[in-house]
């Protein structure tokens, strides 16, 4: 493998990884939020 | 059952997602021209076209929230409710193309960022769909609901000029593999990777999508019901 291959294979996998942190990270929020809010209705 | 469905849109959401990275990283083959580096086109543009269309959903439910305000005020709150969920996923997946765009064109064409029509209106339409998000939360008053509507109506005309931006000028971006000039596309063995791809990253976006809806619905139901609460007391 030259050193091109190298440098667009962890740029690769560095934009999949980017990409699976942003959604997952949004759907933590949603998770987040959605327990707030059954607690709020809780009370 | 409602569980049962949720769980099966859930397990088959995440067998295409499994599928799409298997297809696009061990199935089809690397370009002739840029390598591996163009395997992020399985996940750069069905993230573009995942936007788009929430975008489209947003301009719907903007539109629909005008239309029904004054003389359908449960319809217009479930416009806005899509509006909204439209608007926050599509901006989640904007992200997605605003930064993994930038990593590919730094392989393929040595630079992070330019300035060209693609990727400005691109950044543009984040920006507006982001400061509509920053409305919602920060303005308050009866009004917020009709100027988030207004600004997310103006946002979507921004959609149609992204996309026919590197038709119209010349830009750094590639032109369009699909629908440009004679002779675009993409080669045969690489199409089943990016139809998979299509398809579960609409799947994926469709449960965001519809889990933002409930909870904003949800959150409507406490805020009428604190309302209410706040007239008796």
């Amino acid at each position: 493998m030259d050193q091109a291959a190298i440098l667009d294979h962890q740029f690769r996998v560095a934009a999949y990884i980017i990409t699976w942190v942003i959604q997952l990270s949004y759907l933590a929020w949603l998770g987040y939020k959605w327990r707030a809010q059954k607690a709020k209705s809780e009370d | 059952m409602k569980r049962t469905l949720i769980g099966l849109y859930a397990a088959i959401t995440i067998v295409l997602m499994i599928n799409g990275y298997y297809q696009a990283i061990y199935v089809a083959p690397n370009d002739a021209m840029q390598g591996e580096i163009f395997r992020i086109i399985y996940y750069h543009v069905p993230s573009a076209a995942v936007a788009f269309v929430f975008f489209a959903i947003s301009l719907a439910g903007s539109i629909g929230f005008l239309a029904f305000r004054r003389n359908s005020p449960d319809k217009a709150q479930v416009a806005d409710a899509w509006a909204l969920a439209g608007a926050e996923v599509g901006v989640v997946f904007c992200t997605v193309v605003l930064t993994t765009g930038p990593m590919w064109g730094r392989r393929a064409w040595g630079i992070w960022w330019t300035w060209d029509a693609r990727l400005t209106t691109t950044l543009v339409l984040w920006l507006i769909y982001v400061s509509y998000l920053l409305l919602r939360r920060f303005a308050a008053g009866p009004q917020m609901q009709t100027l988030a509507a207004v600004l997310g109506i103006f946002g979507a005309l921004d959609v149609p000029i992204v996309y026919m931006s590197n038709r119209w000028w010349r830009t750094q971006h590639p032109a369009p593999v699909f629908g440009g000039a004679p002779g675009s596309g993409m080669d045969k063995s690489m199409l089943p990777a990016f139809g998979w791809n299509m398809l579960a990253w609409f799947a994926w976006g469709v449960f965001i999508l519809i889990l933002r809806f409930v909870i904003e619905r949800r959150q409507q139901g406490i805020a009428a019901a604190e309302a209410q609460a706040a007239l008796e007391a």
